[in-house]
């Protein structure tokens, strides 16, 4: 019975993919990856790896799902969603299904278990789920790269703005009808989305959540505030907003560096004070990568609306 | 017990297919993104489900998704509007609809 089960996810993961592929039409393939980000999540979750399927299903069903959803829209109005011309379409499918064998070559050709056992050394990491503490103790130095590559990429976003938008505000000028079903939405999921994604940061210590989850699911937060026009996206030059983008990867420098002077080496953490230090970088991460992520997915600064 | 929720479990798995359908077929925007929605309400059923059947702490998962799959649904209502910025509530019902149902026509 359990068999039958995974079958049967296999099989619809397999033919949403396939659809997104080979289906005609910007919109349905834009549709189709959103489900099989749902469908990858359920994937993870039956795995047993919840803290992968949370993060997956915050980042696919909540801003993947906006962000090419708002790409198609701006296709649409700028008159340029044609299909790309047939003959790309086969580089197109050599390159995909040699990534792919290469992967599943790699599968098979990488030794299988290299990985050290973590329940011996978990308590010396000073919390008690393993994600974390691999994240944010004894691979500390990935994390610290991760959420500065974050922040690379939306200064590459804001790149791409021309110089006369440079000043003002960010992204397109949200409107909704006051009173509206979308004004009124982006006001009452908010509160909830932001218990939520506090307590994901919070409980990440022990239990299943962490940063990432919780600043995601806090980006999705600032994007419905956003969208609804109950929170108006900031300029590149915004102080605030700047101290926020940079305060994680700034406190997790820090406290590599006060690492590197009190005890063994940079990103170190004695025991002792290994959880406070862990939740209060866990904290600033997760405030910087809501600000980043959201700010992604809005767009570089464009003064004319839709029209850059 | 556990033979009956595996089978709940497949039966939710079914009903999304029925719904991954209406999104290969449409026709128009609005059905496709609809029966989206639906994978999500279904998604969040069976995470449900797998939780009851696993793993309690897997909820989590199922509250995050029930949370953020409407967010696909707010993009989808401003790429509708003609700025991509605004509300489909804000023009007139007769022409806001028809919009929405003849928007399929450039996307193959």
């Amino acid at each position: 019975m359990s068999a039958a089960l995974d079958i049967a996810l296999c099989a619809l993961i397999l033919g949403v993919g396939l659809a997104t592929v080979v289906g005609r039409g910007v919109f349905r393939a834009v549709i189709f990856f959103i489900t099989y980000g749902l469908l990858l999540a359920i994937g993870w979750a039956r795995l047993g790896a919840i803290d992968v399927a949370l993060a997956e299903a915050a980042i696919s069903a909540g801003l993947t799902g906006a962000l090419l959803l708002a790409a198609q829209g701006r296709l649409r109005t700028m008159k340029t969603e044609a299909e790309p011309p047939a003959r790309a379409r086969l580089p197109a499918a050599l390159a995909g299904l040699s990534v792919a064998c290469v992967l599943g070559w790699a599968w098979f050709a990488l030794p299988v278990d290299q990985a050290p056992d973590l329940s011996q050394v978990l308590p010396e990491s000073g919390v008690g789920n393993p994600v974390t503490a691999v994240l944010l103790n004894f691979r500390a130095w990935d994390t610290l790269l991760e959420s500065v590559v974050l922040l690379t990429a939306l200064v590459g976003v804001w790149m791409l703005a021309q110089d006369a938008d440079w000043d003002a505000a960010l992204g397109p000028r949200f409107h909704a009808r006051p009173n509206g079903v979308l004004a009124n939405f982006g006001r009452i999921l908010p509160p909830i989305g932001l218990i939520f994604g506090v307590y994901l940061v919070w409980a990440g210590a022990d239990d299943t959540g962490g940063a990432f989850q919780g600043g995601t699911v806090l980006a999705a937060v600032i994007l419905l505030a956003m969208m609804a026009g109950a929170l108006q996206p900031p300029s590149v030059a915004h102080p605030v907003w700047r101290v926020g983008l940079v305060l994680g990867p700034l406190v997790f420098v820090l406290a590599g560096i006060a690492g590197a002077l009190l005890s063994d080496g940079f990103l170190t953490l004695p025991l002792t004070i290994a959880k406070p230090a862990i939740l209060t970088i866990e904290a600033a991460l997760s405030l910087s990568i809501a600000a980043t992520l959201a700010l992604l997915v809005i767009g570089p600064p464009d003064d004319q609306g839709q029209d850059a | 017990m556990t033979v009956w929720l595996h089978l709940v479990a497949l039966v939710l798995l079914g009903s999304l297919g029925g719904a991954l359908w209406r999104v290969w077929r449409g026709p128009s925007q609005a059905d496709r993104m609809m029966a989206a929605q639906l994978t999500g309400t279904g998604g969040v059923a069976v995470l449900i489900v797998l939780a009851a059947l696993q793993d309690w702490s897997l909820l989590i998962v199922a509250v995050a998704l029930a949370l953020l799959a409407a967010v696909a649904a707010v993009g989808f209502a401003k790429s509708q509007s003609p700025d991509g910025a605004g509300d489909p509530e804000e023009i007139k019902p007769a022409g806001d609809w028809s919009d929405l149902n003849a928007s399929e026509a450039g996307d193959g």
